[in-house]
């Protein structure tokens, strides 16, 4: 459904891609990891025509991303990042215009399964101003499904969302794939990456330095890791392949240590001796 | 999709503009300026002249209603373009929407005539209280249109090629402002000392000034007619090019 291939994206003497390479198979969901700034959101920005890239070449269901940029934005559904509704238009002129733009046919009662989808509809003649921030995620959500886009794209979903939006988010991009759309997230939440992304690929520096499944990327640093303080008051991670090699190096160590399962965050440290900020 | 494209961009500026209205400072200030120059030059000064041998307001308030067209059709387009392609964001949803870019430009220069004309219809509302000898030409409205088409499609320009908001009032300090005093608004352009005339007559608010005064076609009229014309054409086209050319 989308191939990637070679990517490169320059800000002034920054390189905000890397030849960046990858594809997504049809209905899956696909997730790009990493810190602030690894390039995440320009890659979003370059597969749903925002940005133009300086090298290399993108393809959605076979369209590229430049040159048949119309045919590619009729198969997209987008929620950026940043809030980019109309505070002082009301839930449903929102959905309204960007129906309109998109040609949605039918579009009263799309407009309506939207709002009713992310619990918006008794509200939707309220302008946004008056929105809390979770309800303007969540209709973020509702009009990037408006178009039922054969491909959804989701910069960041979830941030700045309490636990139980977030977990609301989540089901709504669940149900999304199993209708057979195919999903591309950005996150920094390591536990975003693992509840919902099928393959996830990790950026560092506009370059992808892994990509797999998530248990296939937790497998290549261990399936455990111990935890301790040493004498020096830093905090040291040994990672263990199995709960045995754990509980051995529990034994030989006599100050206090916890195990914990393996997950994405532990990778990218490996990967690249910092963390996910 | 083509056909009617342009019209969520327009109805959505349409469904802002009509909030806006019942905002009592949208009205104050897309008519503070207009309403100042009319009281200070017009009933202030201006009983004391007499231009072309009438008195001075029934010159100068439709240079004024020429100066508020070309003031808010600019101002509107060009701020609400800026602020949404860099602070709110929202432009980005017109560039990801399978639509031309030619759409989101007649939307967007539509949503700007209509406020320029609303300003302008509020400024000749005043003019016709303040003057009885107020006439409006044949000329007046499809002068009207063209101006408020002209400086719309010049908004979107400088919309889309500032950098920041504050850029947006520099514009409008080198370009707007000058044309507001001395492109025969205030006073007929062959009073301008000779260096600066010929470029007072480059200037599009100075053919649009002398169009919406007059009442029959001869070569002058129609040279200004073609000139404004030509403003209008390039400046719809090189706007259309800046948003097909997008890129963040």
């Amino acid at each position: 459904m989308i191939e990637v291939t070679g990517l490169t994206k320059q800000y002034g003497n920054i390189r905000a891609l890397d030849n960046l390479s990858f594809s997504v198979r049809r209905g899956r969901v696909f997730g790009l990891l990493g810190p602030n700034g690894a390039g995440k959101t320009t890659t979003i920005k370059i597969l749903t025509t925002l940005s133009k890239p300086d090298g290399g070449r993108a393809l959605i269901a076979g369209h590229d991303v430049v040159k048949e940029s119309i045919a590619v934005k009729k198969l997209m559904g987008v929620m950026p990042q940043e809030n980019n509704l109309d505070r002082e238009l009301t839930a449903y002129e929102n959905l309204l215009i960007y129906s309109m733009l998109h040609g949605v046919p039918d579009r009263e009662a799309k407009i309506r399964w939207c709002l009713q989808l992310v619990d918006l509809w008794a509200r939707r003649d309220e302008l946004l101003m008056r929105f809390s921030g979770g309800m303007q995620r969540r209709l973020l959500i509702a009009r990037a499904l408006l178009t039922e886009p054969s491909v959804l794209f989701l910069d960041e979903p979830s941030i700045g969302l309490d636990p139980q939006i977030r977990r609301q988010v989540w089901d709504i991009i669940r149900k999304t794939r199993i209708e057979g759309r195919t999903v591309v997230i950005t996150t920094h939440y390591i536990e975003e990456a693992e509840a919902l992304c099928d393959h996830v690929g990790i950026l560092d520096k506009g370059a992808l330095i892994a990509l797999d499944t998530p248990d296939n990327l937790k497998a290549t640093v261990g399936e455990y890791i111990v935890e301790f303080v040493n004498d020096e008051g830093k905090l040291i991670q040994q990672m263990c392949k199995d709960r045995e090699e754990a509980n051995n190096l529990v034994l030989c160590t006599d100050c206090e240590v916890r195990i914990r399962r393996t997950n994405l965050e532990d990778v990218f440290i490996k990967l690249t001796g910092e963390r996910i900020e | 999709m083509i056909g009617g494209a342009w019209y969520p961009i327009f109805l959505r500026e349409m469904l802002l503009f009509r909030r806006q209205l019942l905002r009592i400072s949208y009205l104050f200030s897309a008519m503070l300026i207009p309403i100042i120059y009319l009281l200070t030059f017009g009933l202030g000064l201006g009983r004391m002249v007499q231009i072309q041998g009438a008195d001075y307001l029934s010159y100068l308030i439709p240079g004024l209603v020429a100066l508020t067209s070309m003031m808010n059709s600019y101002t509107w387009v060009a701020n609400a373009l800026n602020l949404n392609r860099l602070y709110f964001k929202n432009f980005q949803v017109f560039i990801q929407a399978p639509i031309q870019p030619s759409a989101i430009m007649i939307g967007e220069v539509l949503a700007g005539m209509v406020k320029g004309l609303f300003a302008s219809g509020l400024i000749l509302i005043v003019g016709f209280i303040t003057s009885r000898n107020v006439s409006v030409t044949p000329l007046f409205v499809p002068t009207l249109l063209l101006n408020c088409f002209l400086f719309s499609s010049l908004g979107v320009i400088t919309g889309m090629i500032t950098k920041s908001h504050e850029d947006t009032a520099t514009y409008n300090n080198f370009f707007i402002l000058p044309m507001a005093f001395f492109c025969g608004t205030f006073f007929p352009v062959d009073r301008i000392p000779e260096p600066l005339k010929a470029l007072v007559w480059v200037l599009p608010l100075t053919h649009t000034n002398v169009l919406i005064r007059e009442n029959s076609l001869d070569a002058g009229v129609m040279i200004s007619l073609a000139v404004l014309c030509l403003y209008a054409i390039t400046f719809f086209l090189i706007g259309s090019r800046l948003i097909r050319d997008y890129s963040e």
